[in-house]
């Protein structure tokens, strides 16, 4: 169902209907999500009415969306070490709604990183063992 | 599955990038050494397994459910350090997309 123009690429989401992609808002994932190693193009979308949430949907299969958070929202102290450029790399941990009664949890070990000048994604698996899978986020 | 026998201290390769060496055996458990450019990412079984079980049961999160769990939580802030970084790079549903919305 999509369809490409001179610069933009469309795509049609559940959750946002059709979205207009710039090729410049699209993200490289060479090794794909784990688990999802066969979708290697990714746009991220905030929406106002989900702020600070934000989606890592893929291009590929616009049906399958990540919901993403900002790790410094949820510890101000989340390091994952050295190697990484906070000025030209963006970190977002991944949301999993666990169970009908809405218990977030975040997966701090596994963070995605995105590089905005290459336009280059990576999820990442942090080789120490700080960080939880599924950190609750706590409902105050 | 290839068998290989190996003592303490000896190497296996795996192509040209990556070497294997057995470093000690101790009462059942085995240290290893792995060697392997950046691009390869090595990690231990059970840990990538839970992660991709973690990344598809992150994708059926429901838009509806998520809002209904941001407005009960008080904790979030609505901008983030990465917003500087990110600016003309997220695609903002609100702005560019409002019109389209189903």
């Amino acid at each position: 169902m999509n369809s490409i123009t001179e610069n933009d690429v469309i795509i049609k989401t559940p959750h946002f209907g059709e979205l207009h992609v710039s090729k410049e808002q699209i993200f490289h994932f060479e090794h794909g999500m784990l688990g999802f190693e066969d979708l290697n193009r990714f746009v991220i979308v905030s929406a106002e009415e989900s702020a600070p949430f934000k989606w890592l949907i893929s291009i590929e299969r616009p049906e399958i969306g990540f919901p993403l958070l900002s790790p410094w929202l949820i510890d101000l102290n989340y390091a994952p070490g050295h190697g990484y450029d906070v000025d030209k790399q963006a970190f977002f941990v991944v949301i999993t709604l666990e169970d009908e009664r809405g218990k977030m949890t975040a997966n701090m070990k596994a963070p995605v990183i995105l590089d905005t000048e290459s336009l280059i994604g990576i999820q990442i698996i942090l080789p120490f063992d700080k960080y939880s899978t599924n950190f609750i986020i706590e409902e105050k | 599955m290839l068998v290989l026998s190996r003592k303490i201290g000896e190497v296996i390769t795996i192509g040209s990038s990556v070497t294997i060496t057995v470093l000690g055996v101790d009462r059942g458990i085995v240290r290893i050494g792995i060697d392997a450019p950046k691009s390869i990412p090595v990690h231990r079984k059970e840990i990538h397994d839970k992660i991709v079980e973690i990344n598809k049961q992150a994708v059926k999160s429901e838009f509806s459910a998520l809002k209904k769990a941001i407005s009960k939580s008080k904790i979030f802030q609505k901008s983030d350090s990465n917003d500087k970084n990110m600016n003309e790079k997220v695609l903002n549903f609100s702005d560019s997309n409002s019109d389209t919305k189903k």
